[in-house]
């Protein structure tokens, strides 16, 4: 093949040529932002990615919050979870960390029983500086539960497909596929998850899916004599969540692993891990 | 062509290994699998199925509707009928049938299904003083020292709710 040369080229074939690699051009340019465009999220609903091309984000997204600020650490949460997901002794789908700072800049942090029982000042661990006659400086409880993250290790390292998501955003545990191998008990760097000790399969918080799914509040939202748990429609722009999400500033645990987890915090320490 | 025999036989090996895979697979992969994303779509229902095990205050004043007035018209309408009497699913139900039979031994010796409260675990659990609560909380380190401070006389049996009624607060002596 020969390239043609300037003689050969005719301003007719050359015209025709140019507007053939315009269209082009212009076709493979015009998809290329119309791609961009419909990547661009429809609606907002904040701290959620936007939808993948061409879809909207569902209508019921649901999210969490904790306001630590307001928990006064009577484990009304954990009795009440343990009551209704028959949670065997020894797990917890939830529990309460009792923080406490001392002048030497010791920070002891406890949770007996996951705070099912409440809890008291007294440390039983003698090496606790609580026995030593130290005043404590600061304090603090800090509700814990499943983060239901949006970037979840669980749900990639599961090898069967037993951990999932529904489209409301709630990561799930299918009992009957899930073989007991542990590996999404060990990937949960916030310590969510447990082998269940009678199914001997994975169980963690459901956000109470039973309840949630039949318009009522998960059980340890519902039982929170402080109103220090909030659960909602993070998609509805004008339900509680969304304003609180709005006019707080919120945070989220081990953010640097980039979980993005879907349980927010209201008043969340530096020390807190 | 004196090799042809041992195409048709390792053809004939993989299919067989082939065909074992395939039916293997589709026995061991549910239908609804993959419909959703990488799980079994059914399991989403089976997640809804279960019955919660909290009926809610409301449905506890469809009997007791004289102390779920005066609770809810009291200062300590924060903590709700389950949480310190527990969940009441079982109750309404035992209580709703004539005999208890049918229920586990533990149902049988707890007729009402309920949990025994002792009138002072469950104060205890939110009055109790550690350097955690917030102070906007009325609570009290010591059960002998807050009886003797408000000039009663305590015992080993000494509960809470001597005084105090649970449902409103309101101080009984």
């Amino acid at each position: 093949m020969t390239t043609p040369t300037r003689e050969e080229l005719s301003r007719r074939a050359f015209l025709r040529k140019c507007a053939e690699q315009g269209s082009a051009t212009f076709v493979f340019g015009g998809m290329v932002l119309t791609t961009a465009m419909l990547r661009l999220p429809q609606e907002g609903v904040p701290g959620e990615p936007p939808p993948k091309a061409g879809k909207k984000h569902p209508e019921v997204i649901y999210g969490f919050v904790v306001d630590t600020t307001k928990c006064i650490g009577c484990g009304s949460c954990v009795r009440a979870c343990k009551a209704e997901n028959n949670v065997p002794d020894g797990y917890n789908r939830t529990w309460v960390e009792q923080y406490t700072f001392y002048p030497n800049g010791e920070v002891v942090v406890n949770s007996p029983k996951g705070g099912e029982d409440g809890f008291s000042d007294d440390f039983p661990d003698s090496n606790q500086p609580g026995e030593i006659g130290q005043r404590p400086d600061r304090g603090f409880f800090v509700p814990k539960l499943c983060n239901h993250c949006i970037d979840t290790p669980c749900i990639q390292v599961c090898p069967v497909g037993a951990s999932y998501r529904t489209e409301e955003g709630v990561v799930l545990v299918d009992a009957e596929r899930c073989i007991g191998c542990g590996y999404c008990v060990q990937s949960c760097p916030f310590g969510s998850r447990y082998l269940h000790p009678v199914t001997k399969t994975a169980d963690k918080c459901t956000w109470c899916y039973h309840r949630i799914t039949k318009g009522l509040k998960p059980a340890c939202v519902e039982y929170c004599p402080a109103k220090a748990r909030i659960f909602g429609n993070v998609s509805d722009p004008n339900s509680e969540i969304s304003h609180i999400l709005a006019t707080n500033r919120v945070q989220v645990l081990k953010s640097y692993l980039g979980t993005n987890p879907r349980t927010r915090y209201i008043g969340l320490d530096s020390e807190v891990i | 062509m004196g090799h042809a025999k041992h195409f048709v036989r390792l053809f004939g090996v993989l299919a067989v290994v082939v065909i074992t895979f395939l039916a293997v697979r589709a026995q061991a992969v549910p239908k609804d699998y993959g419909t959703l994303g990488r799980f079994r779509a059914s399991a989403i229902t089976d997640a809804k199925k279960r019955e919660p095990r909290h009926i809610g205050s409301e449905a506890c004043s469809d009997c007791h509707d004289k102390i779920n007035k005066s609770w809810a018209a009291g200062k300590h309408h924060t903590p709700q009928c389950e949480n310190c009497h527990g969940p009441g699913m079982l109750h309404v139900k035992v209580m709703s049938e004539d005999s208890v039979d049918a229920y586990p031994d533990q149902i049988k010796k707890n007729p009402k299904a309920l949990r025994v409260t002792s009138g002072i675990q469950e104060c205890e659990w939110c009055h109790f003083k550690t350097f955690e609560r917030p102070s906007v909380l009325k609570s009290i380190s010591n059960v002998k020292e807050h009886i003797t401070k408000t000039g009663g006389t305590y015992t080993a049996k000494s509960k809470c709710t001597d005084c105090h009624d649970p449902h409103t607060t309101v101080t009984k002596k």
